[in-house]
């Protein structure tokens, strides 16, 4: 046991000092989302007033973006999977004697805490958006995101195990991520789109990532029936979609990535 | 639990009395149009330095990915340290060391942490570590270099620090693919020197493969293996012993009427044609050489005598030169590959995944 404890760590702490080390990512995974908050936000919000939508349209925005963010970091984070395959150093892990679901594991896990380092940072800005902020409710905040992330780091090792070059993550991020932020909410509440835009978000995690967030981000600062204005479901729902998802998801990521040679 | 470790302990006493460290008996691969092992057996002893030596595309990598457990044999045994390559396949991983044909290091890591990461993941605890991490950077000369990025190194420390890696968790065998292959003279020699340093020092048993043949000779014993068959299988001195005595390669202005006297005037012995010169393989060539300028007529042109290499073995068993058909293969492969990785902007998957497959199965063909 203590030695797998051991692979799940060594595996975890890679991940994440690389992207402690790699400076630029760093900085860019923080900077264009805070840079989307300001620019975009202040921008639609001159569109939406908040007579018009009973509550600040900074306060809707702001937990959409924190979902995309951390969700498009943990996905990316995983894709060192297939870097690694590029500069050989995959090869070194593989034919080390330690099981491959743990491999996985660690690897879901280095990129989940990335995606953790990266909604802190984003938390950061939260005083300047009139979003009201406690220490509880920060750590509420990050078990939502650990819950998220997750979610999206097994599915990252699900398409990255599959990858063979770098260049065909821009293919998986079209086909698969843009839509699926799209169809989230954060951009626009799913309350009156068509139909068929709420058919496909009901199979969306990113759209139950987003409402959760939603749910737990705001409680301190708006009351039960302007959140649900903005949501399409509950904290519960959402919760226990989100957890069912992962474990899923867990389960084909890990048969995915012992099929890789 | 004590119990189990205890017997564990036993099992792995016994496992370091097997003489033989590796076994291989009637191993076949075939991959979809290639047979790439058509039934070679052999043994290594423990503590030899053992070296496959063949052209490319002859079934070396694939032997050594089947005896690491990295592929799947389709017929015959193989034991490696005492442990069945299939089904104790975790337990041959814990006893092997391996350094690829390319490098396998991380290059956003320090050199210090790559060993690191690769004790950690060999089950290396912390001390044991911290004690071995100085003696072996200190081995491959670069205690200096410790904390500074792998990406900066040259070839030839990339090497160094991927050979003393394989050897962090102190396995049995070490399995070396090409360990030199692409590095300058002197790089060469220093790998090689480091290769024997650790062989006397931690009696480890060295598994490699290599197509220069002047390292080969360096080998305790070599296998020589083409087209996916072991062809020949002894110490490199018996090996040149098979030659007999010298050889003498000439030159003449009329080589055909050169042939056919040499034939009618010295039937014992045989005479071959090596391009545009002739060969003969004779014991005493210093005594011989002056009886050769007198008996044949035409004009010599050139001649030289010297004492047979493993070149000369490999021509005499296979025919051919082991490196005659390298460089074109070589550069072949890397016209697939730019090809492909064209193609992978615009594939997905499926496909992207066939298109790789010749590629991949080339690569472990070698």
């Amino acid at each position: 046991m203590n030695k797998k404890l051991q692979t799940l760590y060594i595996i975890w702490y890679r991940e994440v000092l690389i992207y402690l080390r790699n400076s630029l990512k760093f900085f860019t995974s923080i900077f264009l989302p805070i840079l989307i908050l300001i620019f975009l936000g202040t921008g639609l919000k001159t569109i939406f007033p908040t007579p018009v939508l009973h509550y600040d349209f900074a306060q809707f925005f702001f937990p959409g973006i924190l979902g995309l963010s951390i969700s498009v970091m943990a996905i990316s984070s995983t894709m060192s999977i297939v870097w690694d395959r590029e500069f050989g150093f995959l090869k070194e892990i593989l034919v080390s004697p330690i099981s491959r679901s743990y491999i996985a594991l660690g690897k879901i896990l280095g990129a989940t805490t990335t995606a953790l380092l990266q909604g802190s940072l984003i938390l950061l800005t939260t005083p300047y958006l009139g979003i009201n902020f406690s220490i509880l409710l920060f750590l509420k905040v990050m078990l939502v995101i650990f819950l998220i992330g997750y979610g999206m780091a097994a599915l990252g090792i699900f398409f990255a195990s599959r990858l063979k070059r770098i260049e065909s993550f821009s293919i998986l991020s079209q086909i698969i991520i843009v839509p699926m932020a799209f169809l989230s909410g954060a951009f626009f509440p799913l309350k009156n789109v068509p139909s068929w835009m709420i058919t496909i978000s009901h199979y969306n995690p990113l759209a139950y990532s987003v409402d959760a967030l939603r749910w737990v981000v705001l409680s301190r600062s708006l009351d039960y029936e302007k959140i649900s204005l903005m949501t399409t479901h509950s904290l519960p729902v959402c919760l226990a979609f989100l957890f069912t998802f992962n474990i899923i998801i867990t389960f084909f990521s890990i048969r995915m990535f012992k099929k890789l040679k | 639990m004590k119990d189990l470790s205890e017997e564990a302990e036993q099992t792995e006493e016994n496992q370091n009395n097997v003489l033989e460290i590796i076994q291989v008996k009637n191993l076949k691969k075939r991959y979809k149009h290639i047979t790439a092992l058509n039934g070679i057996s052999f043994s290594v002893k423990r503590g030899e330095v053992f070296g496959f030596l063949g052209p490319n595309g002859a079934g070396k990598t694939t032997t050594i990915n089947i005896l690491c457990t990295l592929a799947l044999p389709n017929s015959g045994l193989a034991y490696v340290n005492g442990y069945h390559v299939i089904n104790q396949s975790n337990l041959v991983r814990e006893s092997i060391g391996l350094v690829f044909q390319e490098t396998t290091l991380d290059n956003h890591l320090t050199a210090e942490e790559n060993l690191y990461l690769h004790a950690m993941l060999y089950g290396v605890s912390r001390k044991d570590f911290i004690k071995r991490k100085r003696e072996i950077l200190k081995l491959c000369e670069l205690w200096g270099k410790r904390k500074m990025k792998v990406e900066s190194f040259s070839g030839g420390m990339k090497r160094r620090l991927e050979l003393v890696r394989a050897l962090i968790h102190q396995p049995q065998i070490l399995f070396l693919d090409e360990p030199t292959i692409g590095l300058d003279p002197q790089t060469r020699k220093k790998i090689w020197d480091y290769i024997f340093t650790v062989r006397k020092k931690k009696n480890t048993t060295i598994f490699l493969t290599t197509q220069y043949l002047n390292e080969a000779e360096s080998c305790d014993r070599i296998a020589i293996i083409d087209h996916g068959k072991i062809v020949a299988i002894d110490t490199p001195e018996n090996l040149k012993k098979m030659i007999g005595g010298d050889i003498i390669i000439f030159k003449t202005e009329n080589n055909k009427q050169a042939e056919k006297e040499f034939r009618k005037k010295f039937p014992q012995y045989s005479i071959k044609w090596i391009g545009k010169e002739l060969k003969v393989e004779i014991d005493n060539g210093d005594k011989f050489l002056p009886i050769l300028v007198k008996a044949i007529s035409p004009h010599i042109t050139s001649m030289q005598l010297r004492r047979p290499t493993l070149e000369d073995v490999f021509l005499e068993i296979t025919g051919r030169k082991i490196r005659e058909e390298n460089n074109g293969k070589i550069e072949d492969e890397n016209k697939d590959f730019d090809i492909t990785s064209l193609f992978s902007l615009f594939n997905f998957s499926e496909t992207e995944e066939k298109n790789n497959l010749p590629i991949d199965k080339q690569k472990s063909d070698e």
